[in-house]
């Protein structure tokens, strides 16, 4: 049996431990008020963007008359050869479940894609998903391609895909995290509009953590391309909270004083729901058509700017929880460690006095 | 619209980016960068649904007194009495790095130079251009 002298030093080695788990509970809860409120921030811009697109819509032919054609390239469906999958991760563990889940839901829909013969690309944000991916597939290889003519006078540029293996890695953001501009998501989704309108790949799916309030999230697989109805997200799968994970999430939240309530509609939302759709005629300055085509992409950016807010408040909960099951895990371990304590050096003061008593008897 | 309308003869303007809304004041009158040129709109303004170019957004007296916003791609709806502008980006002049506008119409030229015989490149590496070139303008506006 340890001694009493052992013990005590655990004691306080856990009592250390809770001290930093506390602190980093703190941290995340901190965060995660500022990325709730980021995410309703960006939320008016959102929506009017959505309404614009939305009456655009109502206005212009979305197919041409006389072929039936798709006048977009982002609304064009072609039957899904290669998929694009985007893992939101995060950077930094120590979240409970967070990014394994993730990657389990991505791994999950890679296979069940890969049992149809699909070919999918995976690209992963955050530090968590690009090590897990990187380590498994190959990074997809680019051939740029140079063609003169004319007396070189015009030059022909061609980006061409050479696929090795039937899942590969695309696109490398390793600090798209860290601040979250919508800059870098903007760049980020350029690359993917373009990959898509150049037929490179088919779909794009998204999988990433979708953050209502601290008990309701859920983990989505959601479609952005091909766009099939703005200003809805079509979720394919999606993944609830169970009741054990709300109640522990509730009771972090609980005792670091973060809302547990969906944050309400403030005035500007409301407002910014009636932008572009009042029942006026509006004098377009340009052709509806143009301006759709300038709008379709922005409107995927939107898309996956919201998904990434999403998870990173998302991450920031689960991290909130996690700390606060390992806070308490703690306590109860110092409470358990300090009854073994007490039991041992009570043990030893009894040894000394029936040592002394039966010496005393023995005289 | 009329009966919406609040009678002060002032718009209210409101500079909305994906961030978070950078101004929400009155204003007697705002001119705007629209693709197709400069317009100002005035209160009881037709209503216009326009896209913006890359440029300055001046506001002209009530709340917002003489404020200079410079955006870049967006849009903007104007009501009789509301100026709702919608822009991907939006710095005050202030916060224009110079430096930085003089690299991105490198890149830019470096696109236009690079993007052979398609069209659409063409168009993406004179905005690039032209962003930059605004961006500059409106960084130095500042000190005349």
């Amino acid at each position: 049996m340890a001694n009493v002298l052992d013990l005590r030093r655990r004691i306080r080695s856990v009592k250390n431990t809770r001290q930093i788990t506390k602190a980093m509970k703190m941290v995340s809860a901190a965060k995660l008020r500022r990325a709730q409120e980021r995410a309703m921030l960006a939320r008016p811009y959102a929506q009017m963007l959505t309404n614009v697109l939305d009456s655009l819509v109502r206005r212009t032919d979305l197919y041409n008359d006389a072929t039936g054609d798709v006048m977009h390239p982002l609304l064009v469906e072609r039957e899904e050869k290669n998929v694009l999958v985007v893992v939101v991760a995060g950077d930094k563990g120590f979240a409970g479940a967070f990014n394994s889940n993730i990657i389990k839901a991505s791994q999950g829909f890679i296979d069940s894609r890969r049992v149809l013969g699909q070919n999918l690309d995976v690209e992963p944000i955050g530090r968590k998903a690009r090590e897990f991916f990187r380590k498994r597939h190959p990074e997809a290889a680019y051939q740029k391609t140079e063609e003169h003519y004319d007396n070189d006078l015009a030059t022909h540029y061609e980006t061409v895909r050479h696929r090795i293996e039937p899942v590969e890695v695309t696109g490398d953001h390793p600090t798209l995290l860290l601040k979250l501009e919508f800059d870098e998501v903007m760049a980020m989704s350029n690359s993917i509009v373009d990959r898509y309108t150049r037929a490179e790949i088919d779909s794009v799916y998204v999988v990433y953590n979708e953050f209502k309030s601290v008990i309701s999230q859920r983990l989505v697989v959601e479609k952005l391309l091909p766009i099939r109805k703005l200003g809805a997200h079509e979720i394919t799968a999606s993944e609830e909270m169970t009741e054990e994970q709300k109640e522990a999430a509730g009771r972090a939240a609980l005792s670091s004083g973060v809302s547990l309530d969906e944050p309400e509609e403030t005035a500007l939302e409301a407002e910014a729901r009636k932008f572009g759709t009042a029942e006026v005629d509006y004098i377009y300055d340009q052709a509806p058509d143009r301006l759709f085509r300038h709008l379709m992409p922005r409107y995927v950016t939107t898309q996956l700017f919201h998904a990434l807010l999403e998870s990173v408040a998302a991450e920031h909960a689960a991290r909130m929880t996690a700390m606060d099951a390992a806070t308490s895990n703690a306590g109860d371990m110092i409470d358990a460690l300090s009854l073994t304590m007490n039991r041992v050096r009570q043990a030893a003061i009894t040894k000394e006095i029936i040592e002394i008593v039966s010496g005393a008897a023995a005289l | 619209m009329a009966e919406s309308a609040n009678n002060s003869g002032l718009l209210a303007v409101r500079l909305v980016t994906p961030d978070r809304v950078l101004l929400d004041a009155t204003a007697e009158a705002v001119e705007l960068p629209s693709m197709s040129g400069y317009l100002e709109a005035l209160y009881g303004h037709a209503p216009l649904l326009t896209e913006l170019g890359a440029g300055e957004v001046r506001l002209h007296g009530g709340t917002a007194g003489e404020q200079k916003f410079f955006v870049a791609w967006g849009f903007v709806e104007v009501l009789p009495e509301r100026v709702t502008i919608l822009a991907e980006t939006a710095l005050h002049p202030n916060e224009i790095d110079v430096a930085q506008a003089k690299l991105e119409m490198q890149a830019g030229e470096k696109l236009w130079h690079e993007a052979g015989d398609d069209g659409s490149k063409y168009d993406e590496a004179n905005a690039v251009t032209r962003q930059a070139e605004e961006k500059i303008a409106s960084a130095e506006g500042k000190s005349s």
